[in-house]
C-alpha cells in the first residue's frame, strides 16, 4: 500500500500546513503542496477512477499530467486533473464515468461483456440504420467524463501577447542550462515548466547521487537570481505555430509567446509495458513513482516489483529503497543489467532476475495489485517461457522499459520526426530555423550530457536570437565547439551505458487478453492487431478505427506501443510506418483560457441610445447591432413591425442605415475604377445622379452591391452592404494597388451616418429642415445632393429603397443626432415611426429587392439573380466579365423568381421547393405582405419552373406541402408609380 | 496613492485628414508642421495637437476645433490631387507605468520594445479594432494617444475600461 514516508529533501509538501478534504464522500487529510492523487496516494488509496470504456480500477500512472484514467469531477468542474491539481482545504471530489459511485460503479459490469465490444465497435454500431437511434442513445448515456455545470459563472481570464528573445520550454537539467547560457549571451529569456517548481526529472534519483542534488539546487538558484530570465511555472506550452509563435497555458491565463528563437527540453515521457492487467491500481510508471517519492514523500508500495530495461529503472528502484520503501525484485528484461548497478541492487537485498519479463499481474480483494506473475522472455517478441512461472507477491509494481521523446511542439514547428533504431525511439531532424531541442528529448540521458546539451542549445538559441536583432551579444565559436564534443561524449557515454535504452518490444501476449495499450481507450493488444487485420494497417487508420491515442492523453503513453504492435503485425520495421500528426493542442487546455474575455467588437452607431430610447429591441447585423424593431407597449412583436411597415406605406418612418458601407473615391480615374470593380457603368454617371451598383467576383458570383453617386467630375461617393464594408474596402485598395490608377479610395463608413426617410409624407418633414430643393423638378428619383439639413452639411440621395418616396440623409458622426432629432420633431405632426430591420425587410421584399447574401449564395451570379439590368457586359472589362460570358452560354442551373404563397401559414426561409419529388429550389425570402394582405417570397428555382403562373409546393419543417405559385416581381408598385412626379397620394 | 495605470477618453481637439499626391504640399503652404517620413508624426503649431503622416500621402491632424474647422472648409474646395478625409475619429490616453500590461492584453505589437526616438505612429488592430496609436514619454512612464473608429469607441472604451480595472486590482496595481 502507498505511505508516506518521513521528510526527504526538497520536498514540496508542506507538512506545517495539514489540508481535510473529501473524496467519494470519505474525509482525508492531505498537506499544502500535495496533489489530490499525491494526498490519496499517501492515505492508501489505490483506486481512483475507472476507465472510459470497461470501467476498470485505475490507479495512479505517471503523476506527471498524463493520468487520464484519475480526472475527477469538483463542484461544477470536471476533467480535474488528479496528478497535477494542488490539493485544496475542503475540496469535495469525485470520480468520474462511474455509475453509483467508485467502488461500487454498476457499469464494471462492462469489463465482462469486454469479449463482445470488437475494436470499431463504434462504428460498426452504426452500419446499420435500424439500431442507429438506439446504439446512439446507448453511447450518449454512457459516454463523457463528468458532467458540466452549465448555470456555472462565467469567469472571464485574461490573454496576453509576450515576447522574449529566446524561449525555453521544460525547466528540468537541459532546460535549466539552456535558459542560463542563452541569458549569459545577452538574451530577454523565457523559462516554461508545467510543474509548480523547476527541476523536472533532473531532481529524481537524488538519494542515490547528492552531487546531482546539488547540481539541481544551484541551477534553480541561478536561474531565479538571473534578471534576464523570466520564469513561468505550472505552464505548458499547448501549441507551437509559424514563426516561433507558441501558446503557453498558465493557470490563469493563456499567453501567446513570439520567440526569436525557442530551446525545446521537453524531455522523454515514459512508456508503459504491456502485459495482462497492467492496468491494475498498484502498477505505475517508475518515474512516476520517482516523482510521487521526491516531490511529495510517498512511497509507491511497501513490496516493490521493478520491470526495466534501462539503467533508470535500477535507478529508481535504488531512489525508492534508500528513501525507505522495501523493493523486492527487480525483472530486467534485457539478458544483461549493468553489472555495477546489479550489484549495488543486490547489496542491498534486492533480487535482480536478468532476462525475465512480466506476464499477469493479479489483483488483491481490494482491487489493486496484489501479486505478478513473470517468467523468461521468450525467443519471438511477445512470448515467455511459460514453464519457469514465478508468482511474486508485491503491491506496487513500477514499470521503466522505455521512453518516448516529447516532440509533439518540434513536430508543430515542422521538425521531421523519425524513429532511430539504435535508440528503440524518435528522434527529431531537419528542424526550422531558430528551433533547438535540447536533454532527453533530443536522446541525451546522461545528467552531465544533458547539462552540456542545454548550454550547447542555450547558446545556439541565443546566436539566432541576436541574427533575428537586438540580442547584444553573441557566442564565441570556440564555447560551440567545446560543447559540441562534450555533446558527442555525452551521448556516446549515455548509449554505452544504458542510460537510453528503449526496449525494442516490452510487450507481453497473453491469450486472455487485458494487456493494454491505450489506457485512455482501453485498447488491447488484439484489438490493434484486428484493426490491422481488418485492412487499417497504417498509423493513421489504424488511430481512426481503433480510436487508440484519440483519448485525454492524445497517445503520450499508447501511440509507440501501438507502433510496435502494428510493426508486428504487419512484419515491417518500426520506422517504416512514421507517427501520426501531432496538433494543437499538446495538451488539453480549459475552454476558459480559450474563450478568455470572450471580445465582441461591436459597432454602435452614433444613434443607439435614440433607438434604446425609443424601445429598440436589437438583433446583430455583420458586427453592428442594429434595432430589429421597436417594442410598443401592449403590442406584439409582429403587431410592432406591421405598425411600422404601415408607417412608411401611410406617412413617414425613418431608419438608421448608417450600418451601411460608405465609401469615396477620388482622382482622375475614380470613374473607370468603378467600371472596373462593378457590373455597371459609372464612369458616364451624370454629376449629381445615382446609380444602382452590382459588384462580381472573378467567378462572376455577387459578393456585394450599393448605391453609387457621383459628386463630382473626379469624385465619387458609393455605399456596401453592411456586412460587405471592410472586405469591400480591402478588396478595392487591392485592386487598386494592383493596377496603379490615379486614384484614392477613403472609407467613412463609421465616420458618417446616414438614415433613411421615407413614405408620402417624408418631403414635407424633410424639406422644412434643409435648404435643399426637394422638388421633383429639382431633385428627381436618382438623383443626389448636397447642403446642410438642420445645420449640419448633408448628403442627400434619392433612392426606392422600400418603394417609397425616400431620401437617405448622409451626414457627419457629429452631427447625426442633432439632425435625427430634428427629422423626428419635424415629423412629429405627420405621425413619424422609427422603423427597423424587420419591417425593412418587408418593405423591400414587397418590391422584390434582392438582398445579397440572403436571396444569393457563395455561387449566384447575375444571370441568375435576375439582375442583368445592372451588368454592362459592352464595357471593355469589368471583374467578372470574362466568367459571365461563360455563364451566359451554359444557361443559368436556378433563378430568382417571385412567389405568392396560398393560405395563411406562412413557410420559413430556406424551406425547400420540391417537384416530383426532388429538390427543385429553396425559399430565400419570405413575409407575410400588409400591403398585398398575403404571404410573398423570393426563390431559387429550376429554371423551367421560374415561369409566371407556374404552381410549385414548399415543403414544411414537419414534410407538409405548402402551394404557391410563380408572380413577377415587384409584387407592389410594379410600374413605380409611387416614386414618379404626382404619384404619391 | 498614484495611479499604475490610466485609460481615458479625449475629447479635447477635433480631428481631420487628407491624402493625395498634393496634400504634403497643400499642408505646407498651410505652414501646418509635417513629418519628415511616413509612419510618424510631429507636434503641431505651439505644441497643440498631432500631425500623422499615414504612409506615403495621407495625414491625420488632431488640434484645436478652429484650426481644424479652417483647414475642413478649405479642403472643402480643394484642389486636384488633394483629397479630405472625414475623421470622426474616437480619441483615448492609456499612460502609467503598467500600460505595457495592458496593451499585452489587447495588442500583439510590442510597443515595450518601441523606439520613441523616431516618433513613430503605429496602425495596428487592438482587440479587433484598427486603430491609430501615437506614443509619448511622460512623467508617469509611457503615453499612448489611441484613435479609431468612433463606431467601436463605445466597445473598446468599455473593454479597456474593465481591463485597467482588473490590472488596477492585481496586488501590484496600485503603488503607495
Amino acid at each position: 500500500m502507498m505511505r508516506r514516508l518521513a521528510s526527504i529533501a526538497d520536498e514540496w509538501v508542506d507538512r506545517a500546513r495539514p489540508l481535510e478534504f473529501i473524496f467519494e464522500g470519505v474525509s482525508y487529510r492531505g498537506y499544502a503542496g500535495d496533489t489530490i492523487s499525491s494526498a490519496l496516494a499517501a492515505a492508501g488509496v489505490m483506486t481512483l477512477g475507472r476507465s472510459f470504456k470497461y470501467h476498470r480500477r485505475r490507479g495512479l500512472l505517471s503523476a506527471a499530467n498524463h493520468d487520464s484514467n484519475v480526472m475527477f469531477q469538483i463542484g461544477g468542474r470536471p476533467s480535474v486533473r488528479g496528478d497535477v491539481t494542488p490539493l485544496a482545504a475542503g475540496m469535495k471530489v469525485t470520480a468520474v464515468n462511474t455509475i453509483g459511485g467508485l467502488q461500487r460503479d454498476r457499469a464494471r459490469v462492462i469489463d465482462r461483456l469486454a469479449p463482445f465490444l470488437p475494436v470499431g465497435f463504434y462504428y460498426k454500431a452504426f452500419y446499420g440504420k435500424r439500431l442507429a437511434a438506439r446504439w446512439e442513445r446507448m453511447f450518449r448515456r454512457l459516454t463523457g467524463l463528468g458532467s458540466i455545470a452549465l448555470d456555472a459563472p462565467r469567469v472571464a481570464t485574461p490573454k496576453r501577447y509576450a515576447f522574449c528573445d529566446v524561449l525555453v520550454i521544460g525547466g528540468g537539467p537541459s532546460g535549466l542550462s539552456a535558459a542560463l547560457q542563452a541569458a549569459a549571451a545577452g538574451a530577454k529569456v523565457l523559462l516554461a515548466d508545467e510543474t509548480s517548481k523547476l527541476g523536472g526529472s533532473g531532481m529524481a534519483g537524488c538519494a542515490i547521487d547528492p552531487a546531482r542534488a546539488a547540481t539541481m539546487r544551484t541551477l534553480v538558484e541561478r536561474v531565479a537570481a538571473d534578471s534576464r530570465i523570466e520564469v513561468l511555472t505550472s505552464t505548458y506550452a499547448a501549441g507551437y505555430y509559424d514563426d516561433h509563435w507558441v501558446a503557453l497555458a498558465e493557470p490563469q491565463r493563456l499567453s501567446k509567446v513570439r520567440a526569436k528563437a525557442v530551446v525545446l527540453a521537453t524531455g522523454v515521457i515514459e512508456q508503459p509495458t504491456v502485459f495482462r492487467n497492467n492496468d491494475l491500481p498498484g502498477v505505475l510508471l517508475a518515474s512516476g513513482a520517482q516523482r510521487l517519492l521526491q516531490r511529495y514523500a510517498v512511497a509507491a508500495g511497501s513490496e516493490i516489483c521493478v520491470v526495466a530495461a534501462n539503467d533508470q529503472g535500477y535507478e529508481a528502484a535504488l531512489d525508492l529503497h534508500l528513501c525507505g520503501a522495501a523493493v523486492r525484485t527487480l525483472l530486467d528484461l534485457r539478458a544483461h543489467a549493468a553489472a555495477p548497478l546489479k550489484a549495488r541492487c543486490e547489496t542491498l537485498g534486492i533480487e535482480v532476475l536478468e532476462g525475465w519479463a512480466p506476464y499477469e499481474a493479479h489483483a488483491g480483494q481490494n482491487g489493486a495489485l496484489a501479486a505478478l506473475s513473470a517468467a523468461p522472455l521468450g525467443a519471438t517478441p511477445g512470448a515467455v517461457d511459460l514453464t519457469r512461472l514465478r508468482r511474486l507477491n508485491c503491491d506496487a509494481l513500477l514499470l521503466s522499459t522505455g521512453w518516448a521523446p516529447a516532440l509533439q511542439l518540434a513536430a508543430q514547428a515542422g521538425a521531421r520526426v523519425m524513429f532511430d533504431e539504435s535508440m528503440q525511439q524518435h528522434r527529431a531532424c531537419e528542424l526550422p530555423a531558430g528551433l533547438f531541442i535540447a536533454g532527453r528529448a533530443a536522446g541525451q540521458f546522461d545528467f552531465t550530457a544533458r547539462l552540456a546539451d542545454g548550454r550547447l542549445a542555450g547558446e545556439q538559441a541565443a546566436a539566432a536570437a541576436a541574427a533575428a536583432g537586438t540580442v547584444a551579444g553573441v557566442v564565441a565559436p570556440c564555447a560551440k565547439a567545446a560543447a559540441a564534443t562534450a555533446l558527442a561524449h555525452g551521448m556516446a557515454h549515455g548509449m554505452a551505458h544504458g542510460m537510453a535504452a528503449s526496449h525494442p518490444f516490452a510487450i507481453i501476449d497473453h491469450p486472455r487478453g487485458k494487456n493494454f495499450v491505450d489506457f485512455d481507450e482501453d485498447l488491447q493488444v488484439k484489438d490493434l492487431e484486428n484493426a490491422a487485420q481488418e485492412g487499417f494497417d497504417s498509423v493513421e487508420l489504424m488511430k481512426r478505427f481503433s480510436t487508440v491515442g484519440m483519448g485525454p492523453s492524445q497517445g503520450k503513453h499508447s501511440n509507440v506501443n501501438a507502433v510496435r504492435v502494428l510493426a508486428r503485425a504487419r512484419g515491417v520495421p518500426v520506422d517504416t510506418l512514421g507517427l501520426t500528426t501531432a496538433r494543437p493542442m499538446y495538451h488539453p487546455v480549459p475552454l476558459q483560457l480559450l474563450a478568455g474575455r470572450s471580445f465582441n467588437a461591436e459597432r454602435k452607431t452614433p444613434l443607439d441610445s435614440r433607438h434604446s430610447a425609443l424601445g429598440a429591441v436589437w438583433m446583430p447585423a455583420a458586427n453592428w447591432r442594429r434595432p430589429e424593431y421597436y417594442a410598443q407597449p401592449g403590442l406584439s412583436r409582429g403587431q410592432c413591425i406591421e405598425a411600422e411597415v404601415r408607417a412608411v406605406r401611410e406617412r413617414i418612418g425613418l431608419i438608421d442605415v448608417g450600418t451601411l458601407g460608405k465609401i469615396e473615391i477620388f482622382g482622375p480615374d475614380a470613374g473607370l475604377f468603378l467600371d472596373r470593380v462593378y457590373a455597371g457603368r459609372y464612369s458616364d454617371l451624370k454629376i449629381g445622379m445615382t446609380r444602382y451598383g452590382l459588384m462580381l467576383d472573378e467567378s462572376a458570383t455577387i459578393i456585394d452591391d450599393g448605391v453609387i453617386a457621383r459628386l463630382g467630375a473626379q469624385r465619387y461617393y458609393f455605399t456596401t452592404t453592411t456586412g460587405g464594408s471592410a472586405t469591400v474596402f480591402r478588396e478595392l485598395l487591392r485592386w487598386n494597388a494592383l493596377w496603379g490608377m490615379q486614384c484614392a479610395l477613403v472609407n467613412v463608413t463609421g465616420h458618417r451616418a446616414a438614415f433613411n426617410i421615407a413614405g408620402p409624407q417624408c418631403r414635407a418633414a424633410l424639406g422644412a429642415l434643409t435648404d435643399i430643393d426637394l422638388a421633383d423638378t429639382a431633385f428627381p428619383y436618382l438623383a443626389v445632393r448636397e447642403g446642410q439639413v438642420a445645420g449640419v452639411a448633408a448628403r442627400l440621395m434619392r433612392v426606392g429603397f422600400v418603394g417609397e418616396v425616400g431620401y437617405e440623409v448622409h451626414v457627419p458622426w457629429g452631427g447625426a443626432a442633432r439632425v435625427w432629432d430634428a427629422i423626428c420633431a419635424a415629423g412629429r405632426d405627420h405621425d413619424l415611426r422609427a422603423f427597423g430591420v424587420e419591417a425593412q425587410r418587408v418593405l423591400r421584399l414587397e418590391k422584390g429587392h434582392l438582398i445579397v447574401a440572403q436571396d444569393t449564395d457563395g455561387l449566384t451570379n447575375p444571370i441568375e439573380a435576375a439582375s442583368t439590368w445592372a451588368v454592362k457586359m459592352q464595357k471593355p472589362f469589368f471583374i467578372g466579365q470574362r466568367s459571365l460570358r461563360i455563364l451566359q452560354a451554359r444557361g443559368p442551373k436556378q433563378l430568382l423568381a417571385g412567389l405568392e404563397i396560398h393560405g395563411e401559414r406562412l413557410p420559413q426561409e430556406s424551406f425547400l421547393i420540391i417537384e416530383g419529388g426532388e429538390i427543385a429550389g429553396r425559399l430565400t425570402s419570405v413575409a407575410r405582405s400588409l400591403a398585398l394582405r398575403r404571404n410573398i417570397g423570393l426563390a431559387m428555382l429550376r429554371p423551367d419552373l421560374a415561369v409566371p403562373g407556374r404552381a410549385v409546393s414548399i415543403r414544411d419543417a414537419t414534410g407538409a406541402m405548402i402551394q404557391a405559385q410563380v408572380v413577377p416581381t415587384p409584387f407592389y408598385d410594379p410600374t413605380g408609380l409611387r416614386q414618379k412626379p404626382g404619384g404619391v397620394p | 496613492m498614484t495611479e499604475s495605470v490610466r485609460w481615458s477618453r479625449t475629447t479635447e481637439h477635433a480631428r481631420t485628414g487628407l491624402k493625395g499626391p498634393g496634400a504634403a504640399a497643400w499642408l505646407r503652404a498651410r505652414s501646418v508642421p509635417l513629418p519628415l517620413t511616413a509612419n510618424t508624426w510631429v507636434a503641431g503649431a505651439g505644441g497643440a495637437g498631432y500631425i500623422a503622416m499615414l504612409g506615403s500621402n495621407e495625414f491625420f491632424i488632431e488640434a484645436p476645433a478652429p484650426l481644424i474647422d479652417e483647414l475642413d472648409a478649405a479642403l472643402a474646395n480643394a484642389p486636384a490631387g488633394v483629397y479630405p478625409v472625414l475623421r470622426a475619429d474616437a480619441a483615448f490616453v492609456l499612460e502609467g507605468g503598467k500600460v505595457h500590461d495592458i496593451i499585452a492584453q489587447v495588442c500583439n505589437v510590442n510597443f515595450a520594445a518601441l523606439d520613441f526616438g523616431p516618433a513613430p505612429i503605429v496602425m495596428t488592430l487592438m482587440i479587433g479594432v484598427a486603430v491609430l496609436i501615437l506614443p509619448q514619454a511622460s512623467s508617469a512612464g509611457r503615453r499612448y494617444r489611441i484613435w479609431c473608429d468612433p463606431s467601436f469607441g463605445e466597445y473598446l472604451d468599455h473593454e479597456l475600461s474593465a481591463i485597467v480595472g482588473a490590472i488596477e486590482k492585481e496586488p501590484t496595481g496600485v503603488q503607495s
